[in-house]
């Protein structure tokens, strides 16, 4: 069920854009200097203040070593807003509604003392802005911190528990959860230790993406997709998430992770359970979130798998130097910057169609997409004349350039018989216009009314890793290098053979 | 650039239509796209009306692409029919162009009577059909009916009304066909209405949503249509919270449509909301307990083509306004019979 939220009390937000506005909170955003903060976080809360989406006596206090006053935190989220939000430039009346309820307080994590001052502001802002007790916490900082944060909130008393009612307590958390199963199931019980899983919301900002959210409406609003979405008439699958960037600053991060870590652990899976997930009983957390656990205990062991680690080469016209040359980098790193696998669910909808998943970095663009291939035609009415029929492809463009497109044979004009492939389109930006949220405001604004839908759940990313864990095993007791591609191209040769030697290729997205 | 302004004749609209986007596509292949969400037909009484409906359908269908057809239909004029065709085009960022469809129609004497079957023929299958009536509502009620026979939609402007039995036909319409009204006065009342959604949002001002004692908007006046916004809004709230509340109307001669909005509790608190016009926001303010309350709504476009992209892009009718419509029509009259005396 979800949450009663102020649309069920409020009459006078029935039919509004911003039909949905949840009770006003403090939200602690611990890491409150960190880049995520100042790119994601701020400026995405002051685009729901923007969009009419936050409650009056919203209040969202930064928690960071640094110190600071209310006025200089204020200040420096004014500039970050200004730099990243969606819409600028700012509109000053709505920023000063926004930082009236911005907040500092200054304290290292680990010091008992910061959350006693914290406490007591929190609980100031409950009779002054009306917060009444109901708390997120934000912890945009690294996984080693999660485990103290969550102890000191319990033994301040800073956490309710909603088994015995009273007001609200949430923690957001954000990815890695772990970097294998077992680190994984040690973050899991530390933030069951301290909350409950209700209470818990694991971002992955991918389910925040409004193309990612349409394929449950594509599939499940349309009558005419789901008799066809099974292994009855569906060949292969293709996921492809692409990115033109190396690691850029996080070479640091990127060499104790791996593209299979960074991606196809967490977003990729995401796409795979969406894409393969049996229908929902409700449009609700649990009921969705029971299908996408049901794909992933489907997985098929892996069997074939290739990884890659882009070389020197050129990416939009300029050159691109080698993982190994990057900042913060080892000279003899084999971690994959490149990983591409053949995956099968083992159950009765999917038997036997493969779904081929690859993701990499320094690729030719920037790119997400889903490509489900048909099967061909059933009887070649039109081989008879020589002519060679493409099969249908439904391609689900995630970013950029979002939207969705079907590719038919027709005929070509003329008194013979001659085919070719068209494609039917439908695109985001020239139907509707708007510039969809960024996922961050819409999974804020989920957090604050409670629905946990768009957000994993501990049973989802323990089994992705369960699933991933021997692959990852293996790699990492290979003491061969992986093999190179050239920054700039799709991928080393040996992903293309992971393919074309089951009859198939890989789309060009 | 596609040809814009082609005369046609009547009977080839279509065909023409499918030549132009022909021409286009061998001149820039794939750099167009040809989009449309909506038929929406502009209807106008004289060529004044006719170039600001196909002015502000230009500029909406950057935003809502739409096959576009104003009509201008005066039995007085001389007996005649033309048309026109041209092509919206806007660029998508990049080299890309979305393009929208545009037919004008202007009919004369005995031949107004073939605009409606014409009509009907040029309207694109499976897309919505909407009827943007510009003006105030003609006395033929039937002349109106007749061209909304396919409409799904019907969008008014009650800031043109000159009677109460405008509100009163659109209500009918609203009870007695299958074509939803949509006002557009309605969108110009939707920042008025989030700011006094946001003065209730707080759980401990919720309750007090039933001891509303009295209602002062400030509003234009002098006119039914310049207080129009005013009775939707107090239409509204009587419609949600479903009981009467006391109300009045005070007139300003500075600003169109409301300028301010006074809820005097039972107890004798108010809740205040301000336009600042300058600022380009509603605020709000109320006092309650230990808690001073205060928010603030962002005023929305004015722009008669944002208004109706807002109408348009809402796929459904909207039965809050259809609610607050049927109130409307009585507090109409009040008003009505207030300035009449």
């Amino acid at each position: 069920m979800r949450p009663m939220t102020t649309v069920d009390a409020n009459p006078l937000r029935q039919g509004l854009e911003q039909e949905r506005v949840p009770d006003p909170s403090c939200l602690v955003i611990f890491g409150a200097s960190g880049d995520l903060t100042q790119r994601k976080l701020i400026p995405g809360l002051y685009m729901l203040a923007h969009d009419g989406l936050l409650p009056q006596g919203q209040t969202i206090v930064g928690i960071a070593r640094q110190d600071m006053t209310d006025e200089q935190f204020r200040a420096s989220m004014r500039a970050a807003c200004d730099e990243h939000a969606r819409t600028r430039p700012v509109d000053d009346a709505i920023w000063e509604s926004f930082a009236r309820g911005l907040f500092y307080v200054s304290g290292e994590f680990t010091d008992p003392a910061a959350y006693t001052r914290l406490k007591a502001r929190l609980e100031e802002f409950d009779r002054t802005r009306g917060t009444a007790g109901r708390r997120i916490y934000y912890l945009a900082v690294p996984p080693q911190f999660f485990e103290k944060i969550a102890e000191l909130l319990g033994k301040e008393n800073m956490v309710c528990d909603p088994e015995k009612g009273g007001p609200y307590t949430r923690v957001i958390i954000e990815k890695p959860f772990g970097h294998d199963l077992a680190s994984a199931r040690e973050l899991n019980q530390v933030a069951v230790s301290t909350f409950r899983e209700r209470q818990v919301f694991r971002i992955d900002h991918y389910l925040g993406k409004e193309t990612v959210q349409n394929l449950l409406v594509l599939r499940f609003a349309n009558g005419i997709f789901e008799p066809f979405w099974n292994r009855q008439y569906i060949d292969h699958v293709q996921f492809t998430v692409a990115e033109s960037i190396g690691v850029e600053k996080r070479g640091n991060y990127f060499e104790t992770a791996g593209i299979a870590r960074d991606i196809i652990q967490n977003h990729m899976l995401q796409l795979v359970s969406l894409v393969a997930m049996e229908p929902p009983v409700a449009f609700e957390a649990n009921a969705v979130r029971d299908e996408k656990v049901k794909v992933l205990r489907a997985l098929r062991p892996i069997e074939e798998a290739v990884r890659g680690q882009y070389a020197e080469g050129s990416v939009m016209g300029e050159r691109a130097a080698a993982y190994r040359e990057e900042a913060n980098v080892d000279p003899n790193s084999r971690v994959e910057t490149y990983a591409a696998i053949k995956v099968f669910l083992d159950n009765w909808r999917w038997a036997g169609v493969p779904f081929y998943v690859r993701a990499g970095k320094r690729l030719p663009k920037r790119v997400t997409d889903i490509s489900i291939h048909f099967r061909p035609a059933p009887h070649p009415l039109f081989s008879r004349l020589g002519l060679r029929m493409q099969p249908n492809v439904l391609a689900i463009r995630i970013q950029p350039d979002e939207g969705i497109s079907l590719r038919f044979d027709s005929k070509l004009p003329g008194p013979t018989v001659r085919t070719a492939p068209v494609t039917m389109e439908f695109r985001y930006a020239t139907s509707f216009g708007a510039e969809p949220p960024e996922a961050y405001e819409r999974l804020l604004l989920e957090t604050m009314l409670g629905d946990a839908t768009l957000f994993a759940r501990r049973d989802e990313i323990e089994t992705a890793w369960s699933w991933l864990d021997p692959l990852l095993h293996r790699w990492a007791n290979d003491p061969a290098p992986p093999p190179f591609y050239e920054a700039g191209t799709w991928g080393p040769e040996e992903a293309n053979v992971l393919i074309e030697k089951d009859g198939r290729k890989w789309r060009r997205p | 650039m596609i040809d814009a302004d082609v005369r046609v004749h009547a009977g080839s609209i279509e065909k023409q239509l499918a030549e132009l986007w022909r021409n286009e596509k061998q001149a820039h292949d794939d750099a167009v796209t040809r989009a449309a969400l909506w038929n929406v037909v502009a209807h106008t009484w004289n060529s004044k009306q006719h170039a600001h409906a196909t002015e502000v359908l230009a500029s909406a269908s950057a935003s809502v692409p739409q096959r576009t057809i104003v009509v201008r239909a005066d039995p007085n004029a001389p007996h005649d029919m033309q048309a026109w065709i041209s092509a919206n085009c806007h660029l998508l960022g990049d080299s890309r162009q979305v393009c929208s469809e545009e037919v004008s129609i202007v009919a004369g004497g005995e031949r107004v009577d073939h605009v409606a079957p014409l009509v009907n023929a040029l309207l694109l299958p499976d897309m919505p059909v909407a009827v943007w009536w510009l003006g105030d509502l003609p006395n033929d009620h039937a002349y109106v009916e007749s061209l909304l026979e396919p409409a799904d939609r019907l969008i008014v402007d009650s800031s043109q009304f000159d009677s109460a039995a405008d509100f009163a036909l659109v209500a009918r319409i609203a009870e007695q066909t299958t074509t939803a009204p949509a006002d557009v006065n309605w969108a110009r009342v939707e920042e008025w209405r989030a700011a006094s959604a946001a003065v209730f949002d707080p759980p401990a001002m919720r309750a007090r949503l039933q001891s509303i004692a009295h209602v002062r908007v400030t509003t234009a006046g002098g006119t039914l249509g310049a207080t129009s916004e005013a009775v939707l809004y107090v239409s509204w709230l009587m419609a949600q919270l479903g009981y009467e509340i006391p109300f009045e109307l005070a007139t300003q001669s500075e600003e169109e449509g409301i300028s301010a909005v006074d809820i005097r509790f039972r107890d004798n608190t108010t809740a205040l909301i301000r336009g600042d016009r300058g600022r380009g926001v509603v605020k709000c303010s109320a006092a309650h307990a230990e808690t001073e309350l205060d928010c603030i709504t962002r005023k929305r476009g004015r722009g008669l083509s944002d208004l109706i992209v807002r109408l348009l892009k809402q796929p459904e009718s909207d039965r809050v306004y259809l609610e607050a419509l049927r109130i409307a029509r009585d507090v109409a009259a009040r008003v009505a019979a207030s300035h009449a005396a």
